[in-house]
């Protein structure tokens, strides 16, 4: 009993100092304009160049823009977080027909997911109603990756609706890189 | 309160009409689920119910407002618990597993929260972050722990519902574990990363060490069968292994372990370590060169990594912390500081004939980093030795400026001396042809003339109308004068002058 007490008692301490040792947050916008150019990278190295076949197939999914534009900070930080999860289930699902590279599209879901255990652990999130999803653009923001997730799934995740999916991911990190650099 | 039947009927945002609900329409309970009619989980809906009672209908009740997502609790995980080694392992299924239409598509990001307690009493219950499939090691053998499991969608901040209490004995530790690497640790310098463990069995031990992307834990899939071997890594010997060729500054993080085999083919595999490439790596002093020029320190500094190594100065953001101080038999020498961002850096403000020293260390503000110091070097700024020079110099040129000037001027001044002393002082030379009458002829300046025979007759002048004419008289006076000096002048004697002297005073004095 004293051995578990004892183990009980160091395993707190472990996971006290493992939470405090990683707050360090300064890096994270430095971090983040590098993983998104790289991201940018990845994703046009995946697949060759859009398919001429999948032009008439486009949608217009009518990202929420508004989401990337509010006053404080904060706010846009965790949209940002909310968008890189949507995509990374985006690109966690079965994309054996997209034919893209294995080795970039590793290195594309690495890079996200790193950024978002960054967010999530530097983002201080306020218990406050109003900045929860009652927020209407972060709602518009869950029925646009609600859209794309239904495309995919309505064309049985084919190659256009893959290819159509990965031109619209592209719009969305671009838009991000060029909010980060305001931030 | 509904007496005898209800109806409700939702109105969606967007949409014009009130619908009935399907299943909510004539019940006699005070409540209905209504849940096949929401399809749209994002959008505002109302809803209202009115009691019915065979002809007649009540007005409408007031209108509730709702939005599924927001309402919507997260449902509780699926837990499968397996008592391995001394360990418990772990496997969620995420809630709405097996739900064609799902409140929370993406899944992949729920986190799991553990909440686990021995099974005695008085015992700390023990919150911890786990895996989709993960392992919890820390537990003592052979005892009861019991735990549960809460999906959180981090976004939101939403937390589920707990999945009902499960208790699993822990077994004995396996024994067989001597040979096991340990104290497995990362050290990385310049974006060069080494691996290094311990192994107390000394005996026939070969390594291989792998590595797993970090994003492959948050799927659930089973990952054990994705760990890659490390190239260069594979059946070694020696206890420590370079895995930077998998390393690049975007990729994230990574796992690592050692799998460790022994003579009889049995392998055990050691702790993971997690590396995140820019926050494990050390940045590494740079190299510094002094130079001087007059009364200016030149400092080039080569960053850490070399200069060819753009990744560190291009993540790090890197500058530089440069020290400087007097290096002087006195030891009260203040070291100063100067931060540069590029890799040339100027010191001004120094003294001269003295011997300073510069050290140079660079800097991750971003990751709050810093390197060693690089090695001192010294250097000695010019002296004296020049000035008195200068002032020689200058003695001398303004000795030979002043003698160009002074030697022309001095002979002017001489020349002009000697013109003016000619002029007004001149030492006058008798012509050569009367030399010789000696001194008497120049006594009187007046020659005498012959004297002719001459008769004695006397001159004499009216002066009547002098009282009458004053003024006339003044002029006649002056042109008697005249007439006197140019007429003839017949003087035997000097009577006719003093006459003419008597005269004038006696006119002068009416």
């Amino acid at each position: 009993i004293m051995n578990a007490f004892g183990l009980i008692q160091i395993g707190l301490i472990l996971l006290c100092t493992t939470t405090t040792s990683s707050l360090q947050c300064n890096h994270l916008p430095l971090q983040q304009r590098k993983v998104i150019e790289n991201s940018l990278q990845l994703l046009d190295r995946m697949g060759k160049k859009f398919p001429q076949q999948c032009l008439r197939e486009k949608k217009s999914f009518r990202f929420p823009e508004q989401v990337l534009k509010p006053r404080q900070k904060e706010t846009v930080k965790m949209a940002i977080e909310e968008i890189f999860q949507h995509i990374f289930y985006i690109f966690s699902k079965n994309l054996t027909l997209a034919a893209w590279d294995g080795t970039a599209l590793e290195q594309f879901q690495n890079g996200l997911y790193q950024q978002i255990e960054q967010l999530e652990a530097c983002v201080i999130k306020k218990q406050t109603h109003y900045f929860r999803s009652k927020e209407v653009s972060r709602l518009k923001l869950k029925k646009y990756f609600q859209k794309i997730d239904c495309f995919l799934k309505d064309k049985q995740h084919n190659l256009c609706s893959w290819e159509i999916s990965r031109a619209e991911m592209r719009r969305c990190l671009q838009l991000i890189d060029k909010v980060i650099r305001k931030l | 309160g509904c007496f005898l039947s209800c109806r409700f009927e939702d109105f969606e945002a967007g949409e014009t009409e009130w619908k009935g609900l399907p299943g909510c329409q004539n019940v006699t309970r005070t409540e209905c689920d209504f849940s096949s009619a929401i399809t749209k989980y994002y959008d505002k809906h109302h809803v209202r119910i009115r009691a019915e009672r065979r002809e007649e209908v009540s007005p409408w009740s007031s209108i509730v407002e709702m939005t599924p997502y927001d309402i919507a609790q997260i449902s509780p995980p699926g837990v499968e618990l397996q008592s391995i080694n001394g360990a418990i392992k772990i496997k969620v299924s995420p809630p709405e597993a097996n739900q064609v239409q799902k409140m929370w598509i993406d899944s992949v990001s729920f986190k799991y929260n553990l909440v686990i307690w021995e099974n005695s009493s008085n015992a700390e219950f023990r919150n911890r972050s786990i895996f989709p499939i993960d392992i919890i090691d820390d537990l003592a053998p052979d005892t009861t722990y019991c735990l549960k499991v809460q999906a959180i969608y981090p976004v939101d901040s939403k937390e589920g519902l707990f999945s009902p209490i499960r208790c699993v004995k822990t077994t004995r530790k396996a024994v067989n574990v001597l040979f096991c690497a340990t104290n497995v640790s990362v050290l990385a310098l310049n974006m060069k990363f080494y691996l290094h463990w311990n192994n107390k069995y000394k005996q026939h031990v070969t390594y291989n060490v792998q590595y797993l992307i970090a994003y492959l834990k948050k799927l659930y899939d089973d990952y054990s069968v994705k760990w890659l071997n490390v190239p260069g890594c594979e059946n070694i010997t020696d206890t420590q292994c370079n895995f930077s060729s998998i390393i690049t500054a975007t990729s994230g993080f990574f796992y690592l372990r050692v799998q460790a085999v022994n003579e009889y083919n049995k392998s055990c595999l050691s702790n993971e370590v997690k590396v995140d490439p820019l926050v494990t790596n050390e940045i590494g002093p740079p190299a510094v060169k002094v130079d001087i020029s007059d009364v200016l320190l030149h400092i080039q500094i080569s960053p850490p990594g070399g200069s060819e190594n753009e990744v560190m100065r291009d993540h790090y953001d890197l500058s530089y912390r440069v020290l400087y101080w007097k290096n002087s038999s006195d030891n009260e020498e203040e070291i100063k500081v100067k931060e540069v961002k590029q890799t040339i850096g100027t010191i001004s403000d120094l003294a001269p004939s003295t011997l300073y020293c510069v050290k140079v260390q660079a800097l991750s503000k971003a990751y709050n980093k810093s390197s060693h110091f690089s090695k001192e070097e010294c250097i000695k700024t010019p002296g004296d030795k020049i000035l008195p020079l200068i002032v020689l110099a200058t003695f001398v040129t303004a000795l030979f400026a002043v003698l160009l000037v002074a030697t022309p001027l001095g002979f002017a001044l001489y020349q002009a001396y000697n013109k003016i002393k000619y002029v007004f002082f001149p030492s006058c030379q008798p012509p050569l042809n009367i030399e010789g009458f000696g001194g008497q002829l120049f006594n009187s300046p007046f020659l005498s003339p012959t004297e002719e025979p001459i008769e004695n007759c006397c001159i004499v002048e009216t002066i009547i109308t002098e009282e009458a004419n004053q003024i006339d008289f003044k002029d006649y006076k002056h042109s008697k004068q005249s007439s006197r000096d140019s007429g003839n002048y017949s003087n035997d004697d000097d009577t006719s002058g003093s006459k003419v002297s008597e005269e004038t005073l006696e006119k002068e004095i009416v």
